[in-house]
């Protein structure tokens, strides 16, 4: 993939984050901050399938801007055909890892496994 | 190709803030914050998976983040994530050619029309909110 497209997924994946992410941080604050976090509230926001659904989303956009981060930065480092392959699949296979991890337990809590 | 190496600093001339003013130290804090903020996102994915385990399982991960050593990576966090937004955006409209001055001609002493004073106000609008995010953030997770 052209580099200018992966930099506009950037800066996409980074302003749709912003947004959600504020949605995710408000919830916090509607309530205490402690009682917030107690087990039956948090297993209430998983369960309401819209903030899942966001959570879902939150968790996509975040891997995919944080690795391609993390990939533009290695890439600055250092360059070279083999180094820059490496560099480039083992971010995807990082991303593909922690978007299923997180989804796991997404999926889990909504759907009652716990 | 050994010269080429022999101008190399690597590691070293990334993380040097110095020689090019705070545009220089932007882009240092813009890649710690992103490298901070990949860290503690994996670390929160794990964190919130303790909840498969139940109450006990959340309750018990929980306790070891509701510490004051734990409010206060949390405050961090905090200004990393509003210093990586501004900065971000600003970078962004950078990008975008929105502040970044109209080409002319390079004369002497060669000041780069990117490097205004639209683009610094930028970076430290970017630091104080961190500054005063990080202490609102605190303040929320101390129950004030």
């Amino acid at each position: 993939m052209r580099e200018s497209i992966i930099m506009k997924i950037h800066y996409g994946t980074a302003l749709g984050a912003v947004a959600l992410v504020a949605v995710h941080i408000l919830m916090r604050l509607t309530q205490n901050y402690a009682e917030s976090l107690e087990y039956a509230n948090v297993i209430a926001n998983y369960q309401f399938i819209p903030y899942a659904g966001m959570l879902e989303i939150i968790l996509i956009l975040l891997s995919v801007h944080g690795f391609n981060g993390l990939r533009v930065i290695l890439l600055e480092l250092k360059q070279g055909r083999a180094y820059e392959k490496a560099v480039s699949y083992g971010c995807v296979a990082a991303m593909i890892g922690l978007i299923a991890y997180g989804s796991r337990t997404i999926f889990m809590v909504n759907m009652g496994m716990v | 190709m050994e010269n080429q190496d022999e101008n190399k600093e690597g590691i070293g001339g990334m993380i040097n803030p110095r020689r090019y003013g705070i545009e220089r130290v932007a882009y240092l804090l813009m890649r710690i914050s992103g490298l901070g903020l990949l860290a503690y996102f994996i670390g929160h994915i794990y964190e919130t998976s303790s909840i498969l385990q139940g109450e006990m399982g959340w309750q018990e991960f929980l306790e070891l983040t509701q510490t004051t050593e734990g409010h206060i990576i949390m405050t961090i966090v905090i200004g990393m994530c509003v210093f990586h937004t501004v900065n971000g955006i600003r970078v962004m409209l950078g990008h975008g050619g929105v502040g970044v001055g109209t080409p002319a001609r390079p004369d002497y002493p060669y000041k780069p029309a990117s490097q205004n004073t639209r683009h610094k106000i930028g970076i430290y609008s970017a630091i104080v909110l961190a500054a005063i995010a990080m202490m609102y953030g605190f303040s929320v997770m101390m129950g004030h």
